[in-house]
């Protein structure tokens, strides 16, 4: 039967008039006739790259899944002890909480020492993070829109509350192409939690379909079925021969169709990683003495885990693997949302992290690699200076700290400040579009300049929003 | 209230402010009776054929409102003139031939109004000379707001000899080096193009003050000298561009863009050289105070070549390289530097390849060998890739024999030998490479004193010749 045609094919034989321009639209900025090569580094002729010489190549984002209370880690407020147990009503405005069980005014449980040359406050839940304090760019003022978990997932993640938008690896991989033809361009290494909102924080949108995260785990098996179930590996050639064949005659009845396309060059990158990802997970190369500053030897399964995910995740940087992202390990208690019980929590999510990341840091740095790489750590957003209960913290989307280290940043900053009781921030808000604006500008991009056409007008990450945080670059 | 204020004060002498904000409204009220009259004097013409016999009921209405508005636009004119910031010789014929324009539109609308169809001849004067005046009168006003130059800045060169103009001015070549910067030409005058001559020109003259020549601006305004050469306190220019943004006397005035701290440095800088006409930067500038400024000022501080225009590569040849497994990303989009990375190939480099690497060695900035099996014998050609400023030898065989070929890569800013065989003979090379900031030694035969005695000789390098250890925590 006779096909009709489709838009596209119309437009390709319309060319020339109408259609080119129709065309260049589709496109958006890419020039008339050009297609985006898939899974491949920027090309030559077509211009793909960065928009100026980047400080990174690299994204490390330390994801932390339910939200570190910013008071308790890098935020210290002397007001809290000295206001313990009174009635925070009396003392400021409190906004409605997720769960408006708004109890006492708090006191951190841990104390806080001064570390590195530029005397980082930090707090006794991270005595391995605060020895790389200058390496580190501190945020005290990150706010975020949303005060719970699934809407500010996809908004830290996304740029946006609602779900369905791209998330920030796949538009970093869209504009900067991956180095490895063998390994995805963005990757989630996945600690045992997948955040509120799932897998969609890790999505393409509406970007083409091989920009999507695939979702690797340290461990016997990182990717399901990495293994090929047929004996013989001839077997498996052909099947995949077929599938091919298929989807071309499909492709040759529907015309070019981004999911198809993508479909197949996803098959493609499957086979490769069928031999790239046992290679890739097998750490018997790597020396004791790394295997150790990791944190490898720990008696915490968590850290143990963790650092796996760690070491993954430099090897992943050596393969040229352009963004990358490690969510939090499944402790004895929940993420780092404690709606009570936070010193033990908080200790444990804390005792999870903290060592293989510093050996990270220390392990990056030492290799030349933190100049290309940078490093982010951030939850979703902060928790409230006043308990939830009696000995918790609630949901508090005003104020919350961040770090990044590497590529760029200039080590030993401070930025931003919150009010006495680190409610909320007083002076230098930095929002979350501020936040995804620095981390493109450190890979070149001019954030206002990355954009894909879709329901009918250019969109960017950071939407109309972003200024970059320029107090912490170097 | 107004009118008895207009009535009673001796305004011509001294013009009211609200006189001169109703004065204001001259720019837009005086197009109406342009477009009116116009359209008259066409439908005038098109009445002459029978098919628009129809409109001559109305052509007197069309003159009416010409002559209506011709008189509003005189009058506000009129206030405008006032204010006497204006050339006084075109002035006065622009206001005498707006006064034209009112009488002759004024005539042509008793003669449409009585209709009399014999005495075409004088009418068809009449209206001629209407549209002669207001030709005219529109020219003078241009000339008066914009400048007498204005019409013809960019007419082509017979056009501007014919109304005795001299050629037009070639712009400026761009300055590429410090020591051929012109003080005047190149600092100062387009200070005043940008920021002050939009008002101090020879047509507007705010303040009697002429900003266009040096010899202008030597001779100063209407109270006397704007720049004493060597005595910044007493030169009025200084101080007007210094004052706060709030003040009256503060200029640029009305809102314009101020001056920025770094032109403010540089005038402070000319002034107290004396405020030299012509002569290099370093001639002035002994003792290299605002040295760093200019340069800032003038672009020439990034790294010196990067922003000279470089040639897009051969395109067979990144192709060919692309074949041989380098990867080939273009590192920013108004220029065509390169990056090369071959540690993802899966084999060793050889000779051929580095051939190949030597066609785009104007382009190739940054170069990635990191475990590529480079051989001591490599290195020379390596050492040829003089634009280098990032080079990653990380995990090759290569020791101290081989890296002396690296001493001409002058423009190395960071140089990545973790996991070699180098050793003390390095500081041979070190020496040589003054722009290094960053080296990489961890896991090298490099001794720790020589490591110690580099960081300390070389303030703005930092050596990495250890990996730090996690500490103990109880």
């Amino acid at each position: 039967m006779q096909r009709p045609l489709s838009r596209r094919e119309m437009l390709g034989i319309c060319q020339g008039g109408f259609g080119a321009l129709a065309f260049t639209g589709l496109f958006g900025a890419l020039p008339f006739g050009c297609k985006r090569p898939k899974n491949l580094a920027a090309s030559n002729e077509l211009y793909l790259g960065p928009h100026y010489l980047p400080k990174a190549k690299n994204v490390i984002f330390l994801y932390m899944d339910g939200g570190v209370s910013q008071v308790d880690s890098f935020d210290p407020k002397p007001r809290l002890t000295a206001e313990n147990g009174e009635d925070p009503r009396k003392k400021f405005k409190v906004d409605a909480t997720q769960f408006d069980n708004v109890g006492k005014i708090l006191k951190s449980p841990w104390e806080f020492k001064q570390y590195g040359e530029c005397g980082m406050p930090v707090s006794e839940l991270f005595p391995h993070i605060a020895t790389c304090a200058d390496d580190i760019a501190l945020i005290r003022s990150l706010t975020s829109k949303f005060p719970e978990h699934t809407n500010a997932n996809y908004f830290l993640h996304t740029g946006s509350g609602i779900q369905g938008r791209p998330s920030m690896g796949s538009w970093m991989t869209y504009g900067l192409g991956s180095e490895n033809k063998n390994i995805p361009g963005y990757v989630v290494l996945d600690g045992g939690l997948i955040p509120p909102g799932g897998l969609d924080n890790f999505k393409n949108g509406f970007l083409p379909a091989s920009y999507q995260a695939s979702i690797l785990k340290a461990g016997v098996e990182p990717v399901a079925n990495i293994t090929p179930r047929e004996g013989i590996p001839k077997l498996q050639e052909e099947k995949l021969r077929f599938i091919e064949e298929m989807d071309q005659s499909l492709m040759g009845k529907m015309g070019e169709v981004d999911a198809v396309e993508s479909a197949i060059s996803n098959y493609e990158l499957a086979y490769k990683m069928q031999s790239s990802i046992p290679e890739l997970t097998e750490f018997s190369e790597e020396t004791k003495a790394t295997k150790k500053l990791y944190g490898f030897d720990s008696d915490d399964p968590h850290t143990r885990g963790y650092a796996a995910q760690c070491l993954l995740a430099r090897r992943l940087v050596e393969r040229g693997v352009r963004f990358i992202e490690l969510t939090c390990p499944k402790v004895e208690a929940d993420r780092w949302d404690q709606h009570n019980n936070l010193k033990d929590g908080h200790e444990r999510n804390a005792h999870a992290v903290d060592q293989p990341i510093a050996g990270l840091l220390k392990d990056l740095k030492s290799r030349g690699m933190l100049e290309e790489t940078l490093v982010v750590w951030t939850g979703e957003f902060g928790r409230t200076p006043f308990a939830q209960g009696a000995d918790g913290r609630d949901h508090n989307p005003s104020a919350c700290s961040m770090w990044m280290a590497g590529a760029g940043i200039k080590g030993g900053t401070i930025f931003g400040r919150t009010d006495d009781y680190g409610y909320r921030v007083i002076e230098n808000e930095v929002t979350i579009h501020d936040l995804h604006a620095t981390i493109m500008h450190l890979l070149g991009i001019n954030h206002e300049l990355l954009t894909f056409r879709f329901g009918g007008r250019d969109i960017r990450l950071t939407d109309v929003h972003g200024h970059i945080v320029k107090d912490i670059l170097a | 209230m107004e009118l008895t204020l207009i009535l009673t004060t001796n305004f011509l002498e001294e013009p009211s402010d609200f006189m001169i904000f109703l004065g204001r409204f001259h720019p837009l009220v005086v197009h109406l009776p342009i477009g009116f009259l116009i359209m008259a004097v066409f439908a005038q013409f098109a009445t002459s054929q029978p098919k628009f016999h129809p409109l001559k009921p109305f052509l007197k209405y069309f003159w009416g409102l010409g002559a209506f508005s011709a008189a509003l636009a005189v009058l506000f004119g009129y206030l405008l003139s006032l204010s006497g910031d204006y050339d006084e010789d075109i002035l006065f014929w622009h206001k005498w031939s707006g006064v034209a324009v009112l009488a002759c539109s004024i005539a042509c609308y008793f003669i449409s109004k009585k209709q009399q169809e014999n005495s075409t001849i004088p009418k068809w004067a009449l209206i001629l000379l209407t549209t002669g005046t207001i030709i005219y009168t529109g020219h003078l006003g241009g000339n008066l707001t914009h400048g007498q130059t204005y019409i013809l800045e960019y007419a082509p060169n017979p056009l501007r000899s014919m109304a005795g103009l001299p050629s037009k001015i070639e712009p400026r070549q761009k300055v590429t080096v410090l020591d051929s910067a012109d003080v005047y030409l190149d600092l100062i005058s387009p200070m005043m193009n940008r920021k002050c001559t939009s008002c101090h020109n020879r047509g507007k003259k705010k303040g009697d003050l002429l900003l266009t020549t040096y010899a202008n601006l030597m001779k100063g305004g209407e109270n006397g000298e704007v720049v004493i050469a060597g005595d910044v306190e007493a030169s009025e220019l200084f101080r007007r561009i210094t004052l706060p943004g709030e003040h009256d006397d503060f200029m640029p005035s009305e809102g314009k863009r101020p001056l920025s701290d770094q032109e403010v440095a540089i005038i402070e800088w000319w002034i107290s050289s004396g405020a030299p006409p012509e002569g290099f930067v370093p001639e002035f500038d002994t003792e290299k105070k605002i040295t760093a400024t200019v340069t800032n000022y003038l672009g020439l501080d990034k790294n010196n070549f990067i922003n000279i225009d470089v040639p897009p590569a051969d395109e067979s040849v990144i192709d060919s390289l692309s074949d041989k497994g380098f990867i080939i990303n273009r590192l920013m989009k108004d220029n065509y530097f390169l990056e090369a990375n071959f540690s993802l190939s899966e084999r060793a480099l050889s000779t051929p390849d580095l051939d190949l690497l030597l066609q785009i060695k104007e382009q190739l900035i940054w170069l990635d060998l990191s475990n590529s099996g480079i051989q001591e014998e490599h290195l020379e050609k390596i050492g040829q890739l003089e634009n280098l400023i990032k080079l990653d030898l990380s995990g090759n065989e290569i020791s101290d024999s081989g890296i002396t070929n690296l001493s001409k890569l002058t423009n190395l800013e960071s140089l990545n030998l973790y996991n070699t065989q180098v050793s003390d003979g390095l500081l041979a090379l070190v020496t040589r490479l003054g722009k290094l900031k960053t080296l990489f030694l961890w896991k090298t035969k490099v001794s720790d004193s020589l490591a110690v005695h580099l960081q300390k000789e070389n303030k703005h390098l930092k050596v990495m010749h250890v990996r730090e250890p996690i500490i103990e925590v109880n």
